[in-house]
């Protein structure tokens, strides 16, 4: 292998300071295992809470939204000279649910983003049972299609899912609720909305998701059930849920649903805004931890090369005598960063697979009470995070090692020979 | 003279600090290639100034300097450093070696920046020079090893490893013995009559001097004495 001289340079004066060479390698490799150890964990994290939300909120859901009136509407009475205002305006008096659902449904299908489409009934209840009543949630659903985007059967505690399609008057409920009621499989729940009649339900089946607020409000019913219990028609439906094949894609997919149908259709990150900030907030301050410790490494190897260029002051000035150009002198100094640079990198790498690696079995679920599904720290293994650790490792070392450098290029001989 | 190795035209230089001082008047010298010339001269003479110059490497002067033929004064900094590379060696009164490194890669290194030769034969070429002065079987020690008189060997095998058209020397055996200082002399003498490599040197040593081709007197910066 033929090395240029400047390099086999670089390595002598590198290895004739092991320590110096090492403890700057240190500083770099805390950087960029710290960089993945973060990054690892927040994406392991953020991934966790994204899926969590995906178990109960689709990536798009349609429903059609309460208008309020607005001058707009004047516009075809009065024509557009006029000037209009609305005094005090009021909601308008609408159909509740969607319009023709089934039409919308088939319309939004054609969309190739769209993997799975259902309909949904969502009632607010009061679920009594002796002398204790509850509010919450009735979901009438298609239970089938429910299970394919949330995985309902992942969730259950007792009971059969199926039985909610063949079982008449039957209902699914929250672990948290049939503590709070008392209540069984098999054992029955009346169930009253606001419009209909109240209902005697069955409980098929006991669900626990591990958010709490979700076990103890909500229940799913057959959609038809759902309909009979708000006293509505086979053609009520309140909600469109749709998942997609790409979940990233929903914000752009949901803003064409809107102009297709005219509904509101609502992403999963604005459904989630709260989670969206906390992920943002998160990142800034992982970031900034980690660029602290790489800006701390970058002074560590400033440091050391502005110590070596003043020893060997003398050492470069004979090298420029010899004919070195200034820029050989750079290349020989900015070189030593890299190495130590690169040689930071790859142990941190290493060394920050390593911690990832170690945290990501530690048990932290387990006896909880809300039984949460998160049993050990959930960390992401992403090749990227790994590319651009050693990449800002390497970057960081370059500029930390580029004004050291540039000054030895500037050694001038005589001054130095001469003394 | 055709054959002139370095030619200086009309050199002044001024140092700045603390003021405006003037320390080369007004300097024209010629070096024919293959002459052994000696710059004497009491301490603040300017002979040591006047090498610098001539060297390439101080290049705040007036005047002209041309190096075998081509013109140094006003070239880049870069392109001084190819021309000190390929054609001129230097030797300090004190070696200078890096101390990083065995002997035989200090006097390597010269050889492997200029690039025109192997990795083998320059290492050769290295064992050669260094077999010149007796110092071959230290080759492979690191340079801070050595004694006073062998590091100044290896030093000086070093400024002939690229075969420099002119070797410069200020006071290149200050800081020998006078056994030692035979050894260097008479290779200098041997490098100027058989291998027509021209050498400047600056020295206080008047035996050294005496014994060059031509010894040029320098005082308060003019040269007095061309010596010829």
């Amino acid at each position: 292998m033929k090395i240029s001289v400047n390099t086999e340079i670089a390595l002598t004066y590198l290895s004739s300071r092991k320590k110096q060479t090492l403890i700057a390698a240190l500083g770099v490799m805390f950087g960029v295992s710290m960089f993945i150890f973060m990054q690892s964990l927040m994406k392991g994290t953020n991934d966790y809470f994204e899926k969590m939300s995906f178990t109960n909120t689709p990536h798009i859901r349609m429903y059609s939204e309460n208008k309020v009136a607005d001058a707009h509407m004047l516009t075809g009475f009065l024509k557009d000279s006029s000037v209009k205002l609305l005094v005090n305006p009021k909601q308008l008096i609408q159909r509740q649910g969607i319009i023709n659902p089934y039409g919308v449904i088939d319309q939004v299908r054609r969309n190739p983003e769209v993997a799975y489409i259902t309909p949904q009934v969502t009632a607010n209840v009061i679920y009594t049972s002796g002398n204790v009543q509850l509010n919450g949630t009735v979901a009438g659903v298609n239970i089938t299609e429910e299970d394919k985007m949330f995985d309902v059967k992942g969730n259950m505690v007792e009971g059969n899912l199926e039985d909610l399609n063949r079982v008449n008057n039957s209902v699914l409920i929250g672990k948290g609720l049939a503590d709070k009621l008392s209540l069984r499989l098999g054992d029955n729940i009346t169930v009253g909305s606001g419009t209909g009649k109240p209902m005697v339900m069955r409980i098929v089946g006991i669900y626990s998701s591990g958010v709490k607020q979700v076990d103890e409000t909500k229940s799913y019913a057959n959609i038809i059930q759902a309909q009979n219990l708000m006293g509505k028609d086979r053609s009520y439906v309140t909600d469109i849920k749709v998942n997609l094949k790409n979940y990233h894609q929903a914000a752009t997919v949901a803003r064409d649903f809107e102009t297709l149908t005219g509904l509101k259709a609502e992403d999963w990150e604005q459904a989630n805004s709260t989670l969206k900030t906390a992920f943002k907030i998160r990142a800034m301050i992982l970031n900034s931890v980690v660029g602290v410790i790489l800006l701390v490494a970058g002074f560590g190897i400033y440091n050391i090369l502005n110590m070596t260029i003043y020893e060997k002051i003398k050492e470069i000035a004979i090298l420029k005598a010899e004919g070195f150009s200034g820029k050989s002198v750079t290349s020989i100094f900015l070189q030593q960063a890299v190495y130590i640079g690169l040689m930071g990198g790859i142990i941190g790498l290493c060394f920050g697979m390593l911690i990832s690696y170690g945290f990501s079995k530690v048990y932290i679920g387990g006896s909880a009470p809300t039984g949460g599904t998160l049993n050990y720290i959930p960390m992401s293994f992403y090749v990227p995070h790994y590319i651009e650790a050693i990449l800002f490792g390497i970057l960081t070392t370059i500029a930390a090692g580029y004004f050291p450098a540039r000054k030895a290029s500037r050694v001038d001989p005589v001054t130095i020979i001469r003394g | 003279m055709a054959n002139s190795a370095l030619k200086a035209t009309g050199i002044s230089k001024y140092f700045h600090d603390p003021v405006d001082m003037p320390v080369l008047k007004n300097i024209s010298l010629e070096v024919a290639a293959g002459e052994f010339v000696s710059i004497v001269g009491k301490s603040g003479s300017g002979k040591s100034t006047l090498l610098y110059v001539l060297s390439t490497m101080d290049t705040d002067y007036e005047g002209s300097l041309e190096i075998n033929g081509e013109v140094a004064t006003g070239k880049k900094l870069n392109e001084l450093a190819r021309i000190r590379n390929l054609s001129i060696g230097f030797v300090f009164q004190f070696h200078y070696l890096l101390p990083d490194f065995t002997c035989l890669k200090n006097v390597m290194i010269p050889a492997l920046r200029l690039g025109k030769w192997s990795y083998k034969e320059v290492e050769e070429r290295a064992y050669a020079k260094m077999k010149l002065f007796g110092v071959e079987d230290q080759a492979l020690k690191k340079a801070n090893k050595l004694s006073g008189g062998q590091q100044q060997r290896v030093a000086i095998a070093r400024a002939l490893i690229n075969d420099p058209a002119i070797i410069m020397g200020d006071e290149p055996t200050g800081n020998l013995d006078s056994k030692n200082t035979g050894i260097v002399f008479d290779l200098f003498q041997q490098l100027s009559k058989e291998f027509k490599q021209t050498l400047i040197t600056v020295t206080h040593d008047e035996d050294f001097a005496k014994r060059s081709d031509r010894v040029i007197e320098m005082a308060d910066g003019e040269i007095r004495s061309h010596g010829n």
